[in-house]
Formats: C-alpha cells, structure tokens, sequence
C-alpha cells in the first residue's frame, strides 16, 4: 500500500467519523430549536386565547379557525405529537399540539379544553435542506481530499521516486557515487544526504579494494617469476639429476609455484573484467571460426592422448563480432578445456559455431548440484584437481561484458554437458 | 649472439643472465629505462629482451624507439602484466615475441633460438648436435645423414630440447610448449608421454638411442653426451 493511500485512508476515517457526528449533533440542535420555537408559538397562542376569553371575547369557531380544537371532554395537558390528515394534500401530516383548559368565564360555564396545533411540515423541510447542504460539502470535501492526495503524490513525492530510480539503477562497478540532489523538504534531503554519503563511502572502499587486487595482482607475479626461474636453475645441477628424490621435490615446488602463478593470473583476469578494464578502443572485429580452429588444433595432442573425438562445424556466416582478441580467445579456450577436462577418455566433444551462437557439448559423468553453481568461482568436480576452477566463471564473465548469455544444459540420456553462448 | 637484458628485478636478471650465458649468449644487462634507452641508442644487438614494467619508464617505448631506428635486433617482450592488451600492443609496435611471466626458462630459450633463426638469414642454417643434423627452414631432420620423418609435433618438440641442450625440461615447461599456453586442462600429462615416446622411438630406429632421458617424477633431459 503506498503510503499516500494509507493516510488517505486515515484521513477519510477521521472526516467521515466527525461528520457524522457533527449531522447528529447539528439534526438534533435544529430540531430541538425548531420544536422549541413551535412550543413557543404555541404557547404565545394559548396565551392569546385565554386573553381573549378573559376580556368576554368568544373564541373562534373551530371549524373556520386554523388549527384550534375545543372540547368539553378532559384532555390531556401540555404538548403532545400528533398526525392530522392534510384535507388539501391527502396525507398525514405530523403536527405539534398543545392543550390547556380554558377558566370559565362564569360559574354557569362548563369548563372547556382547547388545543392549539402547529404543523411540523416547514421544520422539516428546513432540516431536509440543512442535512443537503451538509451532505453536498462532506462530498466536497473527500473529493478534495482525493485530488490533493494525487497532487501531492505527483509533486511533493517526486524527489523520492527519483531517488528510488538511481537507487535501482546504481551500479557500483561505474566507480561513481551516487550524487542525489538536495530535495526542498527536509526528509528527502536528508535521506538523499545519507545515500550520497553511504554510496560515497561504497566507492571509496571498493576502489581500494580493487587497488589492493591489482596491485596485489602485479606485485606477486614478480617474485613468483623469480621463484620458477630460480628452481628451474636449481634443477639444472648435476648432483639433483642424480637424486631423484630431491628432484621430485624440487619439481613439487616448481609446480606449485606455476600453479600459484596461473591462479593468480585467472584471478586478475577476472578482476579486470569486473572492473571493466578492457576499453572499448580494444575492441576489434575477431574471426571466432579462425580462433577456433586455431585453439583445436593446440589442444589436438591433448585430445589425443585422452581418446577424446572432437568435431567441429562452422556454419556460414561465422559470426561478426567485435571483442577484445585476447578474451575472445580465452573465451574459446576455457570452454574447450572445460570440455576436455570434464570428459572421459573415448569420449567427445562436438562443436558448433554459427552467426548466432557457439555450442559446445561434452560426454562426461553427470554433476552433482545446481547448475546454476557451475559458473562460480572455485567450483571443483573433484577437489583433488589441481585446476583453480575459475575456467567457466572466466568465461561468463567475458559472456557479461559483451552482453553474450551463457546456459548451461545436461542430458540424462546421452550424459551430455551442454554449454552454449548466445551472442546478443 | 650478443643479447641485451632489460630488467628491473635483480634476482630475476641474475638468473636470467646465468642460463643465457650458459646458453652460450654474450648478454649485456640494463636495470632502468634510462640505462636500457642509452645501450639500444649506442649498440648493436642480435636480440633485445625489454621486460615492460620499468621503475622509471615503459618497456613498449624501447621497443618504439629500436623499430624508429630501424634496428636490425629481434624483439622479445617480457611482460609481468596480465598480457592481455599488452601483447597485442607489444606485437603490434614490432616485437617479435612476448613471454607473460613467469615464463620457463627452457621456453625462453626456444623463443629466443627461434627468434634469432628467423630473423638472420645470413650464414649458415643447420643445427647439428651429436649425431643429429637440423635444417630448420626445411623443417628437415638427418641422424648420420639419414633422413628422419617425423610429425609436427614431434618435430616441434625436437626443436624444443635442442633448444636446451643439457638442460632438465620439466613436464610442465614440455606441455605449455607442445599446447602453446597455459593448460590447466592437462591435469595428467599424458598427452606428452605420447609424443615423447614416439619421438623417442623413431630416433631409436636410426640409431640416436638414448638422447632423451627421462628424469623421474620431474621431466626429460637431452643428453649432451652418451650416458652409457
């Protein structure tokens, strides 16, 4: 519910509530003001008439005075209601009435009561039209309530909408705060005060972070080349030749430090590409169908020795695109070794290249887990494997940054992996 | 062959310096732009190696200014960055071959042999070691003046060793040649068994028995001299 609908909501409650009450109060004050001044009126008559008895006049003739009843019969003293046929309109009409006994004159006399009426019709008509009019303004009113609610939540809300659009639209990655302008009230202008600041200070620790990365990137690469240079001259002397213990040792070392090495540059690779650190001046068009058949017959001795069958077909057009060479061709290279490494021996691999996208199915023993897991960093089948497993992250990656979508599909049937890139 | 040695890092030259000298190279060393910028303006070199990463300039900007000069000396770019863009910057500007460290040093050497023999086409052209002749514009290969057939890979990987004579190849170093770039795919190696016994086989048949020795759980030698 937005929160202009639920004080509306409130608003009407309470207007409603009180109106109501107020037509009460204001129906009852009128009718006890109009009755009052009816009892009045009525009672200013039986003073008249009982003037006019006492100074020997006769009273009028009921049947030609309006609304005068006399009777020998005792009658009920004080006001009463009453509902009298309208001779002319047909109808009942409700009247007040009030009755007193008339002193006889002389003793001879017979005592007399009589009733003075008054018909309740205006009265009524005048609170009709009170109770309207109220009616017409509560009308007015909630419309007014509504419109103003809708100016409100076009204008004065506008600086929080906006706030909301950059929020969702923030992308840390542009290395950019998020700049929210100073709103005229002072609730938006703080909160935009402390996304400014929040977002800022998001900036400032993700560029260090990213610094420490490359730096930390650059800086290991040096000594670890020292590491491998030095080994490899330590494994040339000829008394290691002959010991072969302390040369397998040496070679654990050597590979470590090359594994260390190969880690480290898959990480900063992928660091880069978070950090979109491949201009677009890179960017140049890149013959996928000649890398590819370039990469195949790299990986041909490898291919060879695990039995695996690798067939590839090019569909024309290949496709045109516009990378960066070097990613394409690591691209290319991550999901054939994927494939490679993910198989078993007699098994194969098929590869399709199109304009549209590039298809690369694997036999290989079916995963455990979600597949949606596969493309995350570190994620080994066998965690024995010397491999750092960023392969297929590395290679999403390179999917994200030219907006290519990767999927990932697995038939039960044939055991076939299935990874395949969708180029815009 | 006279090489110049452009690098920053001590520890790392020093080696360098050894298996290059060991190699048989006559290597000159610059640690700083500046130094490295004054030797390329003043000699002559068969082969610059420019690591790019200099504390007071860029290693691309030396390799401008041999390509301005119209140097003869082959280029072979040492990169500690990422290579990525560098590379294609550095083969664009001229360089004849990068290296992305850490590089094996046995791979240098390949490099560097390739290099040269590209780029001189002076002189004599043949590799001969023990009982082994090489054409290698011919991609020819003799044991005692007969001829050997052998497949690319096998050739390539002949080139490789006489590269480094002498030298322990570790699997590793043999793998990343025979695949060209880092395989992490090739948690076993047996692609190079394979190879290397194939190779190993047909020089067998013509009598250079016992050139490669295998050096266990480590990698492959080639013998200067007959073991046995």
């Amino acid at each position: 519910m937005k929160l202009l609908t639920a004080t509306t909501r409130y608003y009407l409650g309470l207007t409603l509530g009180l109106f109501a009450l107020a037509s009460l109060l204001l129906y009852a004050g009128f009718d006890w003001a109009l009755r009052h001044e009816v009892e009045e009126l009525l009672y200013n008559r039986q003073l008249h008439v009982q003037q006019q008895v006492a100074r020997g006049l006769a009273l009028p003739d009921p049947a030609y005075a309006d609304n005068l009843d006399r009777s020998f019969q005792p009658l009920p003293l004080g006001y009463s209601d009453t509902l009298l046929l309208d001779p002319v309109e047909q109808e009942m009409v409700p009247h007040r009435q009030l009755t007193f006994r008339l002193q006889p004159v002389s003793a001879a006399s017979a005592p007399e009561w009589v009733t003075v009426r008054k018909s309740l019709v205006e009265t009524e008509d005048v609170l009709a039209v009170v109770v309207g009019v109220l009616g017409v303004v509560l009308a007015l009113l909630l419309g007014g309530v509504v419109a103003l609610n809708h100016w409100f939540s076009q204008r004065l809300w506008l600086p929080f909408r906006q706030t909301l659009v950059a929020l969702r639209g923030y992308d840390l990655q542009h290395h950019r705060a998020l700049g929210l302008p100073a709103s005229s009230i002072d609730e938006f202008r703080e909160l935009n005060q402390a996304l400014n600041m929040l977002s800022e200070r998001l900036v400032r620790d993700y560029e260090s972070l990213r610094q420490f990365t490359e730096n930390a990137a650059h800086e290991t690469q040096t000594p670890l080349a020292i590491i491998q240079a030095k080994l490899e001259q330590l494994l040339q002397a000829p008394a290691l030749q002959e010991d072969e213990q302390l040369a397998t040792v040496l070679g654990d070392a050597l590979g470590g430090a090359q594994r260390l090495s190969r880690l480290h540059q898959a990480l900063t690779l992928l660091t880069r590409l978070e950090n979109h650190q491949f201009a677009p001046t890179q960017a140049v068009p890149v013959a996928l169908d000649q890398l590819l058949r370039e990469r195949i017959t790299l990986l041909e001795p490898l291919l060879e020795a695990r039995g695996i069958l690798l067939a590839w077909r090019v569909d024309s057009p290949p496709p045109a695109l516009t990378m960066h060479a070097g990613l394409a061709d690591s691209l290319l290279q991550n999901l054939l070794h994927n494939a490679i490494k993910h198989n078993h021996s007699g098994g194969r691999v098929d590869v399709q290249l199109t304009s549209r996208f590039l298809e690369i199915s694997n036999t290989g023993p079916a995963i455990k887990g979600d597949p949606t897991q596969f493309f995350e960093r570190f994620r080994k089948q066998n965690a024995a494997s010397t491999s750092p497993g960023l392969g297929l992250s590395i290679a999403q990656h390179i999917c994200a940054y030219y907006g290519f979508s990767i999927t990932y599909a697995f038939t039960e049937a044939e055991s076939r992996h299935l990874l395949r890139v969708q180029f815009a | 062959m006279k090489l110049l040695l452009v690098e920053d890092e001590e520890a790392l030259r020093l080696t360098l310096v050894d298996s290059l000298r060991q190699g048989g190279y006559v290597v000159e060393v610059a640690a700083t732009f500046a130094q490295a910028y004054e030797k390329v303006r003043l000699y002559q070199y068969d082969c610059v190696l420019v690591d790019l990463t200099l504390p007071d300039g860029d290693g691309l900007d030396i390799v401008r200014t041999l390509k301005a000069d119209g140097s003869a000396a082959g280029v072979l770019v040492l990169t500690a960055r990422d290579g990525l863009d560098d590379r294609v910057r550095g083969l664009d500007l001229g360089a004849d071959d990068y290296l992305t460290k850490p590089f094996h040093l046995s791979e240098l050497n390949a490099r560097l042999r390739a290099l040269l023999r590209r780029r001189q086409f002076q002189g004599q052209h043949h590799i001969v070691f023990r009982d082994l002749l090489v054409w290698p514009e011919l991609a020819e290969v003799y044991v005692r003046g007969e001829p050997l057939t052998l497949t690319r890979k096998e050739y390539d990987l002949l080139l490789y060793f006489l590269a480094n004579p002498g030298r322990l190849l570790t699997k590793e170093a043999v793998a990343e040649h025979l695949c060209g770039d880092q395989i992490d795919a090739a948690d076993s190696f047996d692609f190079i068994y394979t190879h290397m016994k194939n190779l190993r086989k047909k020089l067998q048949e013509k009598g250079a028995d016992g050139y490669i020795r295998t050096i266990y759980g480590v990698g492959y030698k080639l013998a200067t001299e007959d073991a046995r």
